[in-house]
């Protein structure tokens, strides 16, 4: 069960070598986050302890995001789709379960890309913080999934779900505050990011960064792991109609 | 036939929703996050950089991945081969597609100043209008040829996503695109200056705020027939290698 895990993941995430892991998962988001900190620096919006915690937070994205669309639309795409339907298995914990290995890659990316960048910029972060952003990164990880996978359910629906996910993670640097400040952003895209993955987790992030206790941070937790079980179900509801409803026209497999 | 295979593979590019969303879309939300960056930090005198920069970003976004995918793309459809086996160079055939992936991420450019100017009143005031049109359109061939020699390498990588997932940030940041090259360290200097990119947005900065754009126009197409010249032979060398190894549509 394990090995087959592995492979199925392996190969649902279209990455088969590890060099395909490092230069996509890794030195992608790694790089990001070096942009808008030197970007960040110039324009001397922020120090650089914002822009690391909060892009390290937002690197999980693109494991998460792409992740929840792959685990539905891969399927569709190699035909194998009708076969996971078919399984006698609730569909809903099947899809749901796949969540978690997408979540569990990147908090993996978002703990590399925060000691790599905190190493190449020289930000010093306490010992007794780091409990606190893994709790903070892997809740961030956990919404993401669960958002890539309502996205992922509208696949079984659209002819090409990708451009959505792609235009959601371009969307996510911009809505989230995690590039630019919530002062420097307009109310109503502050408003919409509130209801999006990452915003809470990333301000938690940086309260647990900026020394204060489990308590200051708890409030952003909290809603960060509401938006991620708000995502969860609204996936499952999603996944249920659109099966339903490709059963019915017998669209299941139509592109 | 190069004329001919533009044409070609422009209009077949532009058919696709997921090149034009990441064409057009993506690069306007860019330019959004750079507009509110740029004003949050006081700036807001160089509006119009953020949108030539984020449109110029969006032009290498699809050359990248438009090379990447050209040569992947052939090896799914079967067609890899039959382009090998053309009585014409493969460089002939190939070119024409990364040329098409350049002109198709203008679209970026033209995207982020309409959104520009529409949306967040930007004035569209070059310093030398024409010379913003002639560096725009040498950048956007200049990334084509670059385009040949990504997609020379790409021929004899299975998975060409590693490399180009990769590399769209350092250049984008390394290029000056929108970070200033001279707030990086130093050792990435000598990086930047043989890339074609680096120049081509140079040039197209110089044409917005002013300053000496056809120095910066002329060495990033001296760059680029570099990279045509240097993309030719490999094309040559790696059609070889593959052939000779009966690894073209596995490698």
């Amino acid at each position: 069960m394990t090995v087959g895990g592995v492979i199925a993941y392996r190969a649902l995430f279209n990455w088969t070598r590890p060099s395909i892991f490092i230069g996509t998962l890794l030195v992608g988001p790694l790089f990001q986050l070096l942009f808008f900190a030197y970007l960040g620096r110039q324009l001397q919006v922020a120090d650089d302890r914002f822009y690391i915690v909060g892009n390290a937070v937002l690197s999980a994205t693109l494991a998460c995001v792409f992740g929840g669309t792959l685990a539905v639309g891969n399927e569709r795409r190699y035909g194998t789709l009708g076969h996971v339907l078919l399984s006698p298995r609730s569909r809903t914990a099947l899809f749901l379960g796949r969540a978690l290995p997408y979540a569990g890659n990147g908090l993996l990316i978002a703990a590399f890309t925060l000691s790599a960048s905190a190493l190449m910029l020289g930000l010093r972060i306490p010992l007794s913080a780091l409990p606190g952003l893994m709790l903070a990164m892997a809740t961030g990880s956990l919404a993401c999934s669960f958002f890539g996978l309502t996205l992922g359910a509208l696949g079984l629906r659209l002819r090409d779900v990708w451009v959505i996910s792609n235009v959601a993670v371009a969307l996510l640097m911009l809505l989230t505050g995690v590039n630019v400040p919530k002062a420097g952003l307009p109310g109503w895209m502050v408003a919409i990011g509130n209801y999006l993955p990452i915003t809470h987790a990333a301000e938690a992030a940086r309260r647990f960064a900026a020394g204060s206790d489990f308590a200051t941070a708890a409030p952003e937790l909290a809603r960060e792991a509401l938006i991620g079980l708000g995502y969860a179900v609204l996936a499952a509801a999603l996944l249920k109609i659109f099966e339903l409803e490709s059963r019915r026209t017998a669209s299941l497999e139509t592109l | 036939m190069l004329l001919l295979g533009t044409l070609l593979h422009v209009k077949q590019i532009s058919r696709s929703p997921l090149e034009v969303a990441i064409a057009m879309v993506v690069p306007i939300v860019q330019a959004t996050l750079a507009v509110y960056l740029f004003r949050s930090g006081g700036e807001q005198h160089r509006l119009i950089e953020a949108a030539v920069g984020a449109g110029l970003m969006g032009v290498w976004s699809s050359v990248l991945f438009g090379s990447g995918g050209a040569i992947q793309n052939q090896r799914w459809q079967g067609t890899l081969e039959m382009i090998m086996l053309a009585p014409r160079r493969p460089m002939l055939v190939i070119l024409p597609i990364t040329v098409a992936t350049g002109l198709t991420g203008a679209y970026s450019l033209l995207a982020t100043l309409t959104w520009g100017r529409l949306l967040y009143g930007i004035r569209l005031d070059f310093a030398h209008p024409a010379a913003f049109v002639v560096a725009a359109v040498v950048c956007v061939l200049a990334l084509g040829m670059f385009g040949l020699l990504l997609a020379s390498t790409f021929v004899l990588m299975r998975n060409a996503n590693a490399l180009t997932n990769a590399l769209e940030y350092p250049i984008w940041l390394v290029s000056g695109m929108l970070v200033p090259i001279t707030v990086l360290p130093a050792w990435t200097g000598p990086i930047a200056a043989v890339l074609p990119t680096t120049w081509g947005a140079r040039a197209l900065r110089e044409a917005t705020t002013g300053g000496p754009v056809w120095p910066s126009i002329g060495i990033c197409l001296a760059i680029s027939l570099g990279c045509l010249i240097l993309g030719g032979f490999a094309m040559t060398y790696v059609e070889r290698r593959a052939r000779a190894a009966a690894t073209l549509a596995l490698a």
